[in-house]
């Protein structure tokens, strides 16, 4: 199977759709790096930070001969900036050298992570179609604005009070998943 | 509102993938984020991760919604 640098010479020339397509593929497991950060830095903050980071560095990555070089680079630019917020707000946060080292060494054995799966797709396409019209529409609106609009221009847009609008957005995943559940696929993470 | 919905919108807000700029450039955190405790900033990271799957699952091109912002950031 193709690791992640295959998109690596494209993006490295400037092409946004190939750094989505890497994108699309390594978020999960950037994020999943910051984990151990979540209550000491907003990781969401973090992690679009940390790829704007990679975005304007990515032309200079020299590939090592190992796989995921860029998702490797990802994970310690992810990690550093974690650490720095986390030391400005206080906390002590020491850096785990043995554990990074550890990830670090998985990634670079690893296969290219996996994009959700064509059942997947069809089973959520399904699954959201039964939501209720006003999580579906909290829903939608988040996707359509692709996180570039607060959330009280979205509840405004739809006529909803802002927190009405974000009880829509967690009604709407949790009945995502519950039906995702149903389906039999596996989720990630256990409903919050 | 009650607290526990208070407490369920911030997690909500925090768990989604608008983020601010900061004055100086750079991305910045979200306000929800710092209002939450610590529990409350574990959930939000579980809420974002699973909605990011979903959110790419759902997409044509299999981008989730933080994918998304940090595109059109780059193409600004």
């Amino acid at each position: 199977m193709a690791e992640l640098d295959v998109h690596l010479p494209r993006i490295a020339d400037g092409d946004a759709a190939a750094f989505g397509a890497w994108l699309g593929a390594a978020e999960p497991a950037l994020r999943e790096s910051l984990r151990r950060f979540a209550a000491q830095a907003d990781v969401e903050a973090v992690l679009q930070e940390a790829l704007l980071r990679v975005w304007q560095v990515a032309p200079r990555v020299e590939p090592d001969g190992r796989p995921n070089a860029l998702l490797r680079l990802a994970v310690r630019v992810a990690r550093n900036l974690a650490l720095d917020e986390a030391r400005r707000a206080g906390f002590r946060a020491p850096a785990d050298e043995v554990e990074l080292t550890a990830l670090l060494d998985r990634l670079a054995g690893a296969a290219a992570p996996e994009p959700p799966d064509p059942l997947l797709r069809r089973l959520i396409a399904a699954c959201r179609a039964k939501l209720a019209a006003k999580p579906r529409a909290a829903l939608d609106a988040r996707l359509q604005s692709g996180g570039s609009e607060p959330d009280a221009a979205l509840a405004a847009a739809l006529g909803m009070r802002l927190n009405t609008f974000l009880q829509n957005v967690g009604r709407a995943r949790k009945a995502l998943a519950e039906c995702l559940r149903r389906g039999g696929a596996a989720l990630p993470e256990q409903v919050p | 509102m009650t607290d526990r919905r208070g407490r369920e919108a911030l997690i909500e807000a925090a768990a989604g993938a608008f983020r601010p700029r900061r004055p100086g450039g750079g991305v910045g955190p979200s306000p929800a984020w710092h209002d939450l405790d610590p529990d409350g900033r574990e959930e939000a990271f579980a809420a974002a991760a699973l909605s990011r799957r979903l959110e790419a699952a759902l997409d044509p091109e299999g981008l989730s919604s933080t994918a998304r912002a940090v595109l059109a950031r780059i193409r600004r």
